[in-house]
C-alpha cells in the first residue's frame, strides 16, 4: 500500500536524479530529460489513485501533525501533478526560445525542465499542510523555485524585470505571512490549525489580535492568488515570464493558494469581520480584473487580467465556504487556462503574443484555432463548457447564502468577460491572415491539447466525476 | 563599623579612571619635554599591524565570488544542524543517524551538482 508522504518523496527523488543526470550527461538532447520527468510524474499520478484518504477533513496523519491526507489534499496532489505534466509539455514546445536566450554550451534547458518538478513537490506538500510552520516551508519551496523559473530567460530585459518584481513583492508578502503567523501564535499559542480552532472557541482568547494576525496572513495569500489589492505584480510578471511558467503560475500557484485559504479560513470563519472583508476583496477583484482586461492588446497580459478576474469568481466560492464549488472551478480553470497557454506557446513562436498576431489562425491551423476557441469560450463561461458549470456552481452557492451583491456584480462582469475573450475568437476566425503558411504542432502537444479540449467539453456536460471525487 | 558594600564599586571606578590616565599623562609629558618635532612620511603614516597595504581598498570583486559564498553558506548552515545532533548522538536511535546521513547526502548532492556544472571553475 502506498502512503501519501511517499508520493512527495518520489517526486523529489525524481527531480534530484534528473538534476544529477543532467549535470554529467552533457551530450544528450535535453528534451529527453523532459520526457523522463513527464513519465516519472505520470507514474506518481497513477500512484495517487492507490492512496487511501482519511475520512475526516484536516485529520493529521504524520510529520508531528503537520500533514493530512484528506480527500481535498489527495485530489489536489493529482491536480498539481497534472498541471506540472502539462507545463512540461508546453516547455518542450518552448525549448527553442530558451535555447536562443543562452548563447554557448550551457543552454540551461536541463534546469528549465527540472525546477518544475521541485515546484510540484512544494505544491503537493502545500495542499497537505495543516500547520502554519509547514504551510510556510512548503510555500517557500514553491515560491523560491518560481523565482528561478520566472526570470529564467534573463537575457531578455522584460523577463528580468518580471523576475525582479516577483522576487521583491513575493518576499514582501512572505514577510506579511510570517508576521501574521507570529500574531496568531502569540494569541493562541498554537501553529496547528486544528488546535487554533479549539483555542479560538475559548472565550479568553483575544479576538481582535487574532483578527489582525489573520488579516496579515490574508495579505500573503491574497498575493499568491492575485486578489485585489495585492494584484499589482500580476500583469507585468505574467507578461514577462516564459509562457509555460506563466501558465504554471496562474494555475499551480493559484490553486495551492486557494487550498491553503480554504484550510486557514475555517478556524476564523466564525469571526463576522472576516466574512465582510472577503466579500469586499471579492467585489474589488471581480470589477478590477474584468474592467482592466477590456483594453488589452497583448494576449498574455489579457490572460493575466483574466486570471485576476477568475480569482474574483473563486473568492465568491470562498466567501460561501463551499469548497466543492471552488474545487470544481479550479479544475475547469486548469483545463481552459492550460488550453489557452498551450496554443499561445506554439503560435507566439511563429508570430507573436499580440491578439493581432492571431489574425486568421483558423486558416493557418484549424486545430489550434479550435483549441483556442474552446479555451476562450470556456473562460468566458459559455454553456456546455467546464467554465460555465464552474460559474454556475459558484453563483448557486452564493444565491443559497443570500450574497446578492456578489451575484449581481459577478453576473455583470461575466458580460464584460464575453467582450474581451471573444475579441480573440474574432481575430482568429474573421480577420485575414498576414501569413498563410501552416503551423506545425508536435504529436505530444497535439495529444495534450486534444485531451484538454475533450476534458473541457466533457466536464461541461457531465461534471459528476469531479463532484464524486470529493464526496465519495 | 562595616563599610558600605557599594564602596568597592566607587573605588573601582576611581582606579578605572586613574589607571589609563596615568600612561596618557606620562606620554604627554614625555612629548612635552623630550621628543624633538621631526615629522616624516614613515612617522606620520597610520599605524597598521601586518604587511603593508597595496593599492586601494575600494576595488570591484569578481561577481563569480557569490557562487562560492552561496556554496559556503550551505555548509555553514549545515554545521548548525550537525552540532545539536552531535551533542545528543549517544542517546539517539539508528533512525536518527540515517536521517542525518540523508540530510548530508542532499547537501553533498548540491555540491556535486554545482561542481559538475562548473560553478567551481574560476574563469577570468
Amino acid at each position: 500500500m502506498i502512503t501519501a508522504p511517499l508520493l512527495e518523496v518520489g517526486v523529489l527523488v525524481l527531480g534530484m536524479v534528473i538534476l544529477m543526470f543532467e549535470a554529467f550527461a552533457t551530450k544528450i538532447d535535453k528534451r529527453i530529460l523532459a520526457f523522463a520527468a513527464i513519465a516519472g510524474l505520470a507514474i506518481v499520478l497513477v500512484a495517487t489513485f492507490f492512496v487511501a484518504p482519511v475520512p475526516s477533513p484536516n485529520q493529521a496523519t504524520g510529520f508531528w501533525n503537520f500533514y493530512t491526507v484528506d480527500r481535498l489534499s489527495v485530489f489536489f496532489k493529482q491536480f498539481a501533478l497534472l498541471t506540472t505534466i502539462l507545463v512540461l509539455i508546453m516547455m518542450i514546445d518552448y525549448a527553442p526560445a530558451v535555447r536562443s536566450s543562452f548563447p554557448g554550451a550551457h543552454d540551461g534547458l536541463g534546469e528549465f525542465f527540472t525546477v518544475p518538478i521541485f515546484t510540484c513537490a512544494g505544491l503537493m506538500y502545500l495542499v497537505s499542510a495543516i500547520d502554519f510552520i509547514f504551510i510556510f516551508v512548503s510555500l517557500e519551496l514553491v515560491t523560491i523555485s518560481f523565482y528561478v523559473l520566472v526570470s529564467f530567460t534573463r537575457k531578455n530585459p522584460v523577463t528580468l524585470e518580471a523576475g525582479v518584481k516577483y522576487l521583491v513583492l513575493s518576499a514582501l508578502s512572505t514577510a506579511f505571512l510570517v508576521y501574521g503567523i507570529a500574531w496568531i501564535f502569540g494569541v493562541t499559542g498554537q501553529t496547528n490549525l486544528q488546535r487554533i480552532t479549539e483555542a479560538l472557541a475559548t472565550p479568553s482568547t483575544d479576538q481582535s489580535a487574532t483578527l489582525l494576525g489573520m488579516v496579515l496572513v490574508l495579505v500573503a495569500l491574497g498575493f499568491k492568488i492575485a486578489a485585489v489589492p495585492f494584484q499589482i505584480w500580476v500583469p507585468d510578471v505574467y507578461q514577462g515570464a516564459p509562457t509555460p511558467v506563466t501558465a504554471y503560475l496562474s494555475v499551480g500557484s493559484k490553486a495551492a493558494g486557494f487550498v491553503v485559504l480554504l484550510r486557514v479560513l475555517r478556524p476564523f470563519a466564525t469571526l463576522p469581520q472576516m466574512q465582510r472583508l472577503l466579500v469586499l476583496i471579492a467585489l474589488l477583484t471581480l470589477i478590477y480584473g474584468n474592467l482592466a482586461a477590456l483594453p488589452q492588446g497583448n494576449l498574455k497580459r489579457l490572460l493575466a487580467y483574466s486570471s485576476i478576474a477568475h480569482t474574483g469568481y473563486l473568492l465568491i466560492g470562498v466567501v460561501c465556504l463551499d469548497s466543492n464549488a471552488v474545487v470544481f472551478y479550479l479544475v475547469a480553470y486548469l483545463l481552459m487556462t492550460h488550453l489557452s497557454f498551450a496554443v499561445l506557446v506554439i503560435v507566439a513562436q511563429q508570430t507573436g503574443e499580440q491578439i493581432a498576431d492571431f489574425d486568421g489562425l483558423a486558416k493557418r491551423s484549424p486545430f489550434l484555432a479550435f483549441a483556442m476557441l474552446i479555451g476562450m469560450v470556456s473562460l468566458a463561461g459559455v454553456p456546455f463548457t467546464a467554465g460555465f458549470l464552474g460559474k454556475f456552481f459558484i453563483f448557486y452557492a452564493a444565491i443559497l447564502q443570500r450574497q446578492i451583491a456578489l451575484v449581481v456584480i459577478g453576473v455583470i462582469t461575466v458580460g464584460c468577460g464575453f467582450y474581451y475573450y471573444l475579441k480573440v475568437v474574432r481575430a482568429m476566425y474573421w480577420q485575414p491572415a498576414a501569413k498563410i503558411d501552416n503551423i506545425s504542432v508536435s504529436t505530444l502537444s497535439r495529444i495534450a491539447i486534444g485531451a484538454l479540449i475533450a476534458a473541457t467539453i466533457w466536464l461541461g456536460v457531465y461534471p459528476q466525476p469531479i463532484l464524486d471525487a470529493l464526496k465519495r | 563599623m562595616t563599610p558600605n558594600p557599594y564602596l568597592f564599586i566607587v573605588i573601582f571606578v576611581g582606579v578605572a579612571l586613574v589607571f589609563p590616565l596615568i600612561p596618557l599623562a606620562l606620554a604627554w609629558l614625555w612629548r612635552r619635554f623630550f621628543q624633538p618635532p621631526k615629522p616624516g612620511p614613515d612617522k606620520t603614516s597610520i599605524y597598521e599591524c601586518g604587511v603593508e597595504s597595496v593599492g586601494d581598498a575600494h576595488i570591484q570583486f569578481h561577481s563569480q565570488y557569490y557562487l562560492y559564498a552561496i556554496i559556503f553558506l550551505v555548509f555553514d548552515v549545515e554545521a548548525i544542524f550537525l552540532v545539536p545532533f552531535a551533542v545528543a548522538f549517544t542517546g539517539l536511535p539508528i533512525g536518527a543517524f540515517i536521517a542525518i546521513l540523508v540530510f548530508l547526502l542532499l547537501l553533498v548532492e548540491g555540491l556535486v551538482w554545482a561542481w559538475g556544472k562548473g560553478c567551481l571553475d574560476w574563469e577570468h
